[in-house]
Order: C-alpha cells, then sequence, then structure tokens
C-alpha cells in the first residue's frame, strides 16, 4: 500500500497574499475583499513577502532545497469561488524541492516539493438551486506540501500529519485553530492505480477516508477487479468517498507562468532565515542528551515547547534528576491550569532553587510548585498534600515490594495510585496522587 | 476647448467615443484627454470593447488615468477599441466602430482606433492608448497623428484591462509631437501597484538628438507602392537632417509574428477566463442551469468571433502535450527578438520601418480578410512590442487619395528621450495634415 499526501496550510500572515486584505476573522461574508482578491478587470498581484519567508522556512524545516530563483504561475480552472478562473500558484522553480521528514526522527518520508498559493474563495450550497460565495478567504497565503508515497498505512498517514502539523505549527508560529484550517489531499495505492481523495480536512478525516479506501480497493481487487484513476471527495457524515471524475476527464490547467509577477532571487533572503529547532527535533535531540525515555520527551514538547525549555533550563542548574522530578512531575502535570491562573511559570526556578539548597523540603517544593500553577492557596494545600503524603507512605510502608516492583517496571506504581484514589475518597486528583505517588517511590529508591 | 459642446455632434460622425462626459464646461482643467476603454475608470463606463463587460463602472482609475487627472487633465471619453485589444482595424467590437477623420469608409487601425481618431480630429487633445501588438503605431499612422508606446513598464498597467501582461504598453497619441514627452513623462514612474512598473530607471529628458537609424531587411518586404515611396522620401529627409540610415539583417524579425500570437493569445486566454457573468458585467444568464452550463452560455453569447478564436488558440498553446512545442518555444524566440535589437542598438539609436505596409484600408476590404491576414498586417509593429522596446509611429506622408502613411522608430529599452526629440524634430521638417472636420 502507498499512501501520498498534499497538504494545504494557511500562512500566518496579516494580509492576504496579492492584496492588503486583512487574513483575520472577517465579520461577515465578502467584507475583506478588495478588487485584486475580488478579481476585478484591471486589478493585479503585489506580493506579500512575508508568504515568501514563511515558504522558505518550512521548506528548511522539511530539509528541502531552497531554489536560487523562484516564480509564479497561473493555472486556470473555472470555478465559482476562484475570482479569477486562475489561481496564481508556482509549477516551475517552487521555493523547495527535495526533502525528507523523519517521522518519530526515523522512519524517513521523502518530500518532493513545498509550494506557495492563493486560496479560492468558500462556496456554501443553500437549498438544492442555490450557492453563496464568500470570497473572505480568496488570496490567503497557503503553502503546499507534496510527500512521496512513502507512507504505508492510514494510521501511519494520520501520526505522520500530527507530527508534522505539530512541527509546523512552532516554526512558523501558526495559531492553534480558527478559520486557518489544514487540508489535505490523499493519494493511495492499494494495487498499482491511485485514487485522489481531494480537500479532506482535519487528521481523523484523513485517517478514515484513506481506511475507506484501503477497504474499497482491496474489495475491488480481491474479486478481480481493476482500479480506475480517478479524483474522489469524502463524505464526513457518511465516512465514504464519492467519484468526482475519472482520469480522461482530469482538468488541463494550462500552466503559464505569471507575467505580473517577476522572479524572485531568494537565495540571500534563504541564507538570512534560521528557523527554530522543530519539536520533533527537540525532543528526539532531549532524549538523547538527557538520557530520559523517549516517551517522555515526546510527552513535555508535545505538552508545550515552554515546558521543554524550562526541563533544560532546570537540567543545566541543577541536573537532569532534579529536571525529571519537579518539571517532567508537578509542573507538567499541572501545566493545564496555568492559563486559568495565569502564573508565570518561570517562578518555579526560584522554587526549585531552594530547594536545591535545602531551603525547603521535599513535600514544600512539591507543594509550592503545584499552588503557583494552580493559583492554589499554599496553606490549605499544605495541610491536604501532607495528608495524601501521608496516605501514600503509610502503603509504601505496608508494603515494600512495590519499591522492588518498580525498579524494574514503573507500573508497578498503579498498584499505588489505585489503592489511594480509593481510600482518599475522591478529595485528590488523579494528577496529584499520580505526582504524590511517584515522587514519594523515587525518594525511597 | 471649444469641442465640448460639440462632442456628441462629433462622435456621431466619426464614433470614437464609447463612454463620454456629459460636462460641456472644462472648468479648472487644464487639458482636456481621452483614454483607450480598457483602462478602467471611476463612474464611467468601460468595457473594453465587449459585450461582456456592459454596464461596468470600475471602482477605481486605472493609475495611467489618475496621474493624468491629478496633473490637471479633464476625462472626456472612453475610446472605442477592438474587443479587449483584439484586432488592428477596431472592427472587432461590441460597440462602434470609429470612422477614420481622412475618410468615413476605413478604418483607423486599432486597436486604439478610437484613440487616434480623437487625436486627429478633436484640437488640443491627447488620448491615451495601449499596444500589446502595435496598437498604438498602427492607428496614429491610420489616422496621420503621432503615436508612442513607451518601454514595457513605463507606465504602471494597474487598472489596465489585461490582454497579455508581459506585452501590454500604455502610451499617449496625438496631432502634437511635444505631446509625447509631456503626457507620457505624466505618467511615467514606479508604482507599487504594477510590481513590472518598479524596475524602470528614471525618464530622462535630455532631448538626445538621433544620429543613426537602422532599416532591417525584412522590414521593407511586402510593402504597398505608395508606402514604400513614401518612406523612401522620408528616408531622403532624415539623411538630409543629419541622421545615418543604413540597411541591416535582422534574422528574428520574422518569425516574431508566430510567437507573438503564441505569447499573447495564451496571456489572453488566462485573462479572459475571468468573464463568468459573475461580479461585474453581463449577469443575465438562467442561474438554475449548473456553473459550468451558465458560464458558457454568457461567454457564448457575450463573447465576439475574433476573442473566441484567441481564447481557442490561447488554451491549445498552453495544454499538456502542446505547450513546449508553442508557448515555450514562443518565449525562446522573444528572447532571438530582444537580443537582435539589443545588438542593432549599439550602434545606432533606432531601427526604422514604414508602420503599416498599407493605407488605412476601407471596411469592405476588412469583411473580405481572413483572421490570418489581418494578423499579417502587423508584421511590423509587432518585433517592437514583443521585445519590450520604445517605438514611434510619426506621420510620414500620404497617399494618392490623401489616406497617411507612418513610419515607425524602435529605440532601446528606457531610452524614450531620444524618440520624444526624433518626434519634435520631425514636426518641424515635415508637412502634416489634418483632416476636414464638420460636425
Amino acid at each position: 500500500m502507498k499512501i501520498g499526501l498534499e497538504i494545504h496550510v494557511q500562512l500566518p500572515t496579516r494580509s492576504k497574499m496579492f492584496c492588503s486584505c486583512p487574513t483575520t476573522d472577517a465579520p461577515a461574508p465578502n467584507t475583506h475583499v478588495c478588487p485584486t482578491c475580488l478579481g476585478m478587470p484591471g486589478s493585479r498581484p503585489v506580493l506579500n513577502r512575508k508568504v515568501l519567508e514563511y515558504g522558505i522556512m518550512l521548506a528548511k524545516m522539511l530539509g528541502c532545497r531552497v531554489n536560487d530563483t523562484t516564480w509564479f504561475s497561473r493555472k486556470t480552472y473555472f470555478y465559482p469561488d476562484m475570482s479569477k478562473s486562475v489561481q496564481i500558484t508556482q509549477y516551475d522553480n517552487p521555493i523547495g524541492e527535495g526533502g525528507v521528514y523523519y517521522m518519530d526522527g526515523k522512519k524517513p518520508i521523502r518530500i518532493t516539493r513545498i509550494h506557495v498559493e492563493e486560496d479560492p474563495g468558500k462556496t456554501k450550497r443553500v437549498g438544492d438551486l442555490s450557492s453563496l460565495v464568500d470570497y473572505n478567504r480568496s488570496g490567503i497565503p497557503l503553502a503546499e506540501i507534496v510527500t512521496e508515497p512513502d507512507l504505508t498505512s492510514p494510521a501511519e498517514a494520520r501520526e505522520f500529519l500530527k507530527q508534522l502539523i505539530e512541527d509546523i505549527r512552532h516554526v512558523i508560529d501558526l495559531p492553534g485553530d480558527g478559520e486557518r484550517s489544514i487540508r489535505c489531499d490523499c493519494n493511495i495505492s492499494v494495487g498499482k492505480e491511485r485514487c485522489e481523495v481531494k480537500n479532506v480536512t482535519g487528521l481523523k478525516n484523513v485517517e478514515r477516508a484513506l481506511t475507506y479506501e484501503v477497504i474499497r480497493q482491496t474489495k475491488i481487487l480481491k474479486a478481480g477487479g481493476k482500479i480506475d484513476r480517478e479524483t474522489r471527495r469524502f463524505d464526513e457524515e457518511r465516512g465514504v468517498t464519492i467519484s468526482v471524475r475519472k482520469k480522461e476527464f482530469e482538468a488541463d490547467y494550462g500552466y503559464i507562468d505569471e507575467p505580473d509577477l517577476g522572479v524572485y532571487h531568494i537565495r540571500e533572503l534563504a541564507d538570512s532565515i534560521k528557523i527554530k529547532e522543530s519539536p520533533q527535533k527537540m525532543a528526539l535531540r532531549m532524549s538523547q542528551q538527557y538520557g530520559i525515555d523517549q516517551r517522555m520527551a515526546k510527552q513535555l514538547v508535545s505538552t508545550s515547547v515552554d515546558l521543554a525549555e524550562l526541563f533544560e533550563t532546570v537540567a543545566s542548574r541543577h541536573g537532569t534528576q532534579s529536571a525529571v522530578k519537579w518539571v517532567a512531575g508537578p509542573v507538567s502535570s499541572n501545566w493545564k491550569s496555568l492559563e486559568t491562573s495565569g502564573a508565570d511559570v518561570s517562578d518555579v526556578m526560584g522554587i526549585i532553587d531552594r530547594f536545591a539548597a535545602g531551603e525547603i523540603t521535599d513535600t514544600e517544593c512539591g507543594i509550592e510548585i503545584k499552588c503557583l500553577m494552580t493559583g492554589e492557596d499554599i496553606e490549605s494545600a499544605k495541610g491536604a498534600a501532607g495528608d495524601l503524603d501521608k496516605l501514600v507512605s503509610d502503603y509504601l510502608d505496608q508494603n515494600p515490594g512495590i519499591i522492588d516492583d518498580y525498579r524494574k517496571n514503573d507500573k508497578a506504581a498503579n498498584k499505588a495510585i489505585g489503592f489511594v484514589m480509593k481510600n482518599s475518597g475522591g478529595s485528590y486528583s488523579s494528577a496529584e496522587v499520580v505526582e504524590a505517588v511517584r515522587r514519594l517511590i523515587e525518594s525511597r529508591l | 476647448m471649444s469641442y465640448l459642446q460639440r462632442l456628441k455632434d462629433i462622435n456621431a460622425k466619426y464614433g470614437m467615443f464609447h463612454a463620454m462626459t456629459d460636462e460641456t464646461d472644462a472648468g479648472e482643467s487644464r487639458f482636456l484627454f481621452s483614454a483607450k476603454d480598457n483602462l478602467t475608470s471611476l463612474d464611467m463606463e468601460t468595457c473594453a470593447g465587449s459585450r461582456i463587460l456592459q454596464g461596468y463602472v470600475p471602482a477605481f482609475d486605472a493609475a495611467a488615468i489618475e496621474r493624468m487627472k491629478a496633473a490637471g487633465g479633464m476625462l472626456v471619453g472612453k475610446t472605442n477599441m477592438d474587443e479587449f485589444g483584439f484586432g488592428t482595424f477596431s472592427a472587432n467590437s461590441a460597440y462602434e466602430i470609429p470612422r477614420n477623420p481622412f475618410d468615413r469608409e476605413r478604418s483607423c487601425g486599432g486597436s486604439s482606433g478610437g484613440s487616434a481618431c480623437a487625436a486627429a480630429v478633436l484640437e488640443g487633445h491627447v488620448s491615451l492608448g495601449v499596444s500589446t501588438g502595435g496598437s498604438i503605431c498602427c492607428p496614429a499612422s491610420f489616422c496621420g497623428v503621432y503615436g508612442i508606446a513607451p518601454t514595457y513598464g513605463r507606465v504602471s498597467r494597474y487598472g489596465l484591462i489585461d490582454y497579455g501582461n508581459s506585452l501590454d504598453k500604455i502610451g499617449v497619441l496625438s496631432a502634437k509631437a511635444s505631446d509625447l514627452r509631456k503626457y507620457i513623462t505624466i505618467m511615467a514612474g514606479r508604482d507599487e501597484r504594477d510590481p513590472t512598473s518598479c524596475v524602470q530607471p528614471e525618464l530622462k529628458s535630455e532631448r538626445r538628438r538621433m544620429k543613426s537609424v537602422a532599416v532591417p531587411k525584412d522590414g521593407i518586404q511586402g510593402l504597398s507602392g505608395d508606402v514604400e515611396a513614401a518612406f523612401n522620401d522620408s528616408i531622403e529627409t532624415l539623411r538630409s537632417m543629419g541622421i545615418d540610415v543604413e540597411e541591416v539583417d535582422m534574422p528574428s524579425f520574422r518569425y516574431a509574428i508566430p510567437a507573438y500570437y503564441v505569447i499573447a493569445t495564451s496571456e489572453a486566454s488566462t485573462n479572459l477566463a475571468r468573464y463568468v457573468g459573475m461580479r461585474y458585467g453581463v449577469q443575465e444568464g438562467d442561474l438554475s442551469l449548473k456553473f459550468d452550463d451558465y458560464f458558457s452560455s454568457i461567454r457564448s453569447a457575450s463573447f465576439g468571433d475574433e476573442a473566441k478564436r484567441r481564447i481557442l488558440l490561447g488554451t491549445f498553446t498552453r495544454m499538456v502535450g502542446y505547450r513546449d512545442r508553442y508557448y515555450a518555444k514562443a518565449r525562446q524566440v522573444r528572447q532571438l527578438v530582444i537580443d537582435d535589437y539589443k545588438r542593432i542598438l549599439q550602434d545606432h539609436d533606432a531601427v526604422l520601418t514604414p508602420t503599416m505596409p498599407y493605407v488605412a484600408p476601407r471596411f469592405d476590404e476588412i469583411e473580405r480578410m481572413s483572421a490570418l491576414d489581418s494578423y499579417k498586417t502587423d508584421y511590423l509593429t509587432v518585433p517592437p512590442n514583443l521585445a519590450g522596446n520604445p517605438h514611434l509611429s510619426v506621420p510620414c506622408g500620404y497617399d494618392g487619395n490623401g489616406m497617411p502613411i507612418g513610419m515607425q522608430f524602435v529605440g532601446a529599452h528606457w531610452d524614450e528621450d531620444v524618440l520624444f526629440t526624433m518626434a519634435e524634430e520631425w514636426e518641424k521638417a515635415f508637412d502634416m495634415r489634418r483632416p476636414e472636420v464638420e460636425a
């Protein structure tokens, strides 16, 4: 089975790709529009240079060769939401070509190319007989990333996308949600001929659409049938793919170079752009550098790159053990409450410094960190935690075998966790119990 | 400026304007001008000669019009033209066909025919034209006026309704030679709304005089007897003005026409894709149809034959399997033409040919011409357009019927100055006739 993806990512520029209309969510349909993105006669495109910068960043992140010169082409097709009936995209000499993305830091997925292009508007069906068109999205910049057919299952495609998107979001500071979605064209062949499922939105739907295709194509082949090369679309509600057109009816887009925009010499620009380390690479590096489990490194990074950076700071000041104990412990388990408490996580450093200097105890340090993160009152937390710690310690005293078991397999902690959860009458969250059990077991190792 | 009161009467006779002002008083304006109807004008209908744009009133002025207005100009009318610029005689139009001021049974040339007509007929008038393959020099020659298409990129194309974006140039037509320098200078300069205008060096006004011109051998083939005679006389006049005239070889000359039509139609077919009967222009199709059927019906009914022909040609030349053979090849030929001009203009100030191989034809003659006949007529004006070089047409003689004949000077890229000076000098040496105008 071979799967290749074409991934469309909206780039976080403030204005559109070829005009100065804003890219923010609009108050109403057709309000963020101008003669250029409406394709009025006499209007013409002016390139937003930021788009090239983002394109170069992604090309570098994907290990692509950035071309010395790049330019734009016209792709002609008739669709109501494509205001000029011409999409300005890249055909020859895209920004980047020939890259590799390492899934889990190991499995290479080859990247054919990355180019930038403009998004069309949106068509919305109203009843059976009519549609409305909203051009607010017309001209929003997109990057299209094309992979080689190196993915071998729908689940792997989903995992690849998950990691890739996490990296993209971090490297170009792409907001997590909202209008700026990520869309995917999925190419899949079980036998020789491939089908393309166009415009699938979201990770889950990519996996669903591909899984449906695997079953559909396998059935046809088993029955001795032949797969037709075609374009299909995914019906999200019914979870099925539907044929849109056969290969012989594929549009010929009649690409020509875009004469209104010149040739861009991007070598110097590309050399001057330094990109941030991607989360996947960071996790891989941290696991090697600090000798921590890959799962823990990934967990830290995917919770937040800020958390992973805090881990590194603590590790450099107080050693890896301390970072594992505190950052991967109470800081990590209470990370979500930062949003509501609005605390400054860098204050954690002061608490750990005081612990390292022997000014506060192990237990106090844990409580203070938790209170900082959640905004809870320290005194009442101390009381409650004292009770929790006592409950755990008593259990460990009575069941010393758990410490030995834990050395072999950290799942041994689950027994203690289960006991405490059951006997504390729901006074503590599972995160708190897990943290306390782990901390107290580790202190006895 | 007195013609404002008579504008409608004059237009009834010559048909130069599509839309025109109702003002009869020039007020504070410093000059009156008209603009080809493919330049968008705020609050004045703009159709580019096409039915499909009927009723379209743009929301913005083209940069060229904006600058003319800012300099004190009053826009009095939008001039008739071939649909989207597709033609040599201004006869491929959904609207009125302008009539030659010297013989109303004859063409004004095209595609800026209405502009040349206005420049010839109206006293003290300047008109903006647009040239893609010769659409300024051809009508200037047929109507006996001066016309210049500056270097590609000299005047911002913001607000120009595109024919071939890599070829289109906005220029000036006038009966007065000094208008060329004056108004090109007003319109020239960088405009961020058209990136291709942003690479231009400053427009100089050093009044540098021409010392030598080159006449390509292929450029004096296929001429009518009257044109040949007038051209030879003009060469003698040039020599008497102290200018060397030398025949040269220009091997790429004959390949310019096919290369031009491939590139121009390729670009045009993508530019015209946006006209689908939505958002502006004609929108009176049957909305119960599927989108494909809806826009096909609108396009079938609203594009003229020549527009359809060029869409078909231009779509073919960029199809998979043909793109390399036609579109890519044409662009290589274009480079050869550019290189040829560069080589010749190292030793000469301009390349000189007649502007058109014959005088303005009668409408009945035009009707009998095939599309190919009329394409071939552009063989003298297409090469400089393909190469993006500035080119000037000056009136240089009249045939037995009193029809004007023009000759064309092609300068080096960005060197309009030497062409302006040539026009100004020529005006002193040449006995120009004005048509008799009565309305």
